[in-house]
């Protein structure tokens, strides 16, 4: 038998969804240099970004989303209202901060709103399946698939963009890249791996039994390494993305990377488990 | 038991596709139209306004270009005899492609006492 969900138990959904957008995007919307991308950026660079932000959607409303229940119609419509409330969302509170105005073209609008409003999607998606009270839903999809490495990767993923993607914008990190010699960035690296394997197998942090079991040495240092490997790729094409390589030499695009890698990998352990319930 | 979509559910998806879609045409549109004309700085002067300390030339800088031009200068100078007698500069931090800047030139020496001319004289490609 089906019946319609009550109208104000979507409404909490949404209000959860919104406390979950801002709480992940309101850094960014307070940051210069995502404005400035919004109007750098090639428009075919926002279409790769606006895919990629769909695909995270789809991974994480699939493996971590609210209703274990739901299908694959019901990720993806779930998934397009997420990336639509925060079109939205995004435009509402860059109005209300004065970064939009009239004598902006409609390039530059469109820009600086798509730019926002990915991140204030993914946030939105957490936001909701990860702040409610547990009453009203049933348990998570994640709980279906706590083994499935597939799972656990497209949700370090989503766990490595939310909490680099604050940092990847930033001047500092080229700064960093460019001041710290190779040592210091293999140690850096060691750091990252290191931290990336005491959270997810050492320190017995909240869900690591669940969703990162270990059952041998051999299964930790796989998982150590497709965690950093993740933190590394994520790294990557979010520096891409803000024009962090353009112009650069590979030798300082790689810099880069390790050096966003280290909160990369830190959301991709830690906030992994934070992200699933 | 599983429960289905309310109408405010639908109504949120539907406005969303609406938004989504045509965000997307929006971009597709601009992707392959395919212009990449470099930054092309346009500089347009108004009427000077008295100030307590002198006058003030409003300065819009017009890019006509689809590249974003980064640290954009312009002078703006007051010339008797074709010379300039004074120069005031302009800087803007970002000028994106297709977009304009208002900004002001200020002149101890009343303006209309000669002519005011305006031109970029640098930027960066960010």
């Amino acid at each position: 038998m089906t019946h319609n969900r009550p109208i104000v138990e979507s409404l909490q959904e949404y209000g959860r969804g919104l406390a979950g957008g801002l709480l992940f995007s309101l850094p960014l919307l307070y940051t210069m240099e995502v404005w400035f991308t919004g109007f750098i950026a090639a428009p075919w660079r926002l279409l790769v970004y606006l895919a990629a932000t769909f695909a995270l959607l789809l991974g994480y409303n699939n493996y971590a989303g609210i209703r274990h229940d739901s299908d694959w119609t019901d990720v993806v419509v779930d998934s397009f209202e997420e990336l639509g409330l925060g079109l939205v969302t995004a435009t509402g509170l860059l109005m209300l901060l004065g970064r939009l105005d009239a004598s902006q073209s409609w390039r530059e609008i469109i820009g600086k709103i798509v730019v926002e409003a990915g991140i204030v999607a993914v946030g939105f998606s957490v936001g909701t399946a990860q702040l409610g009270t547990g009453e009203n839903e049933q348990e998570g999809r994640g709980s279906e698939t706590a083994a499935s490495v597939s799972s656990q990767a497209v949700i370090a993923l989503c766990g490595a963009v939310l909490f680099a993607v604050n940092i990847a914008p930033t001047e500092e990190v080229k700064v960093i890249a460019l001041e710290v010699g190779p040592t210091r960035l293999m140690l850096i690296m060691a750091l990252s791996a290191a931290l990336g394997l005491m959270i997810l197998y050492f320190s017995s942090f909240a869900r690591s039994e669940k969703f990162s079991k270990m059952e041998s040495k051999s299964q930790a240092f796989t998982g150590g390494v497709i965690t950093y490997g993740i933190a590394l790729m994520s790294s990557a094409a979010m520096l891409w993305f803000f024009g962090r390589f353009d112009g650069c030499s590979v030798e300082l695009a790689v810099a880069q990377i390790v050096v966003l890698g280290l909160p990369a990998t830190l959301g991709a352990s830690a906030g992994r488990l934070l992200l699933q319930s | 038991m599983k429960g289905e979509k309310n109408v405010v559910e639908w109504g949120v998806f539907v406005a969303s596709l609406v938004l989504i879609g045509t965000t997307l045409a929006i971009l597709l549109l601009d992707a392959f139209r395919g212009e990449s004309k470099p930054t092309d700085i346009r500089v347009q002067l108004g009427g000077p306004i008295q100030r307590a300390e002198g006058w003030a030339v409003p300065v819009t800088i017009r890019n006509e270009g689809d590249e974003t031009g980064e640290n954009v200068h312009v002078e703006v100078a007051l010339q008797r005899d074709k010379r300039d007698v004074e120069v005031a500069q302009v800087t803007i931090d970002f000028l994106p492609r297709k977009s304009e800047r208002e900004a002001w030139a200020l002149f101890r020496e009343n303006p209309d006492s000669g002519k005011v001319v305006a031109r970029a004289i640098g930027f960066e490609r960010p």
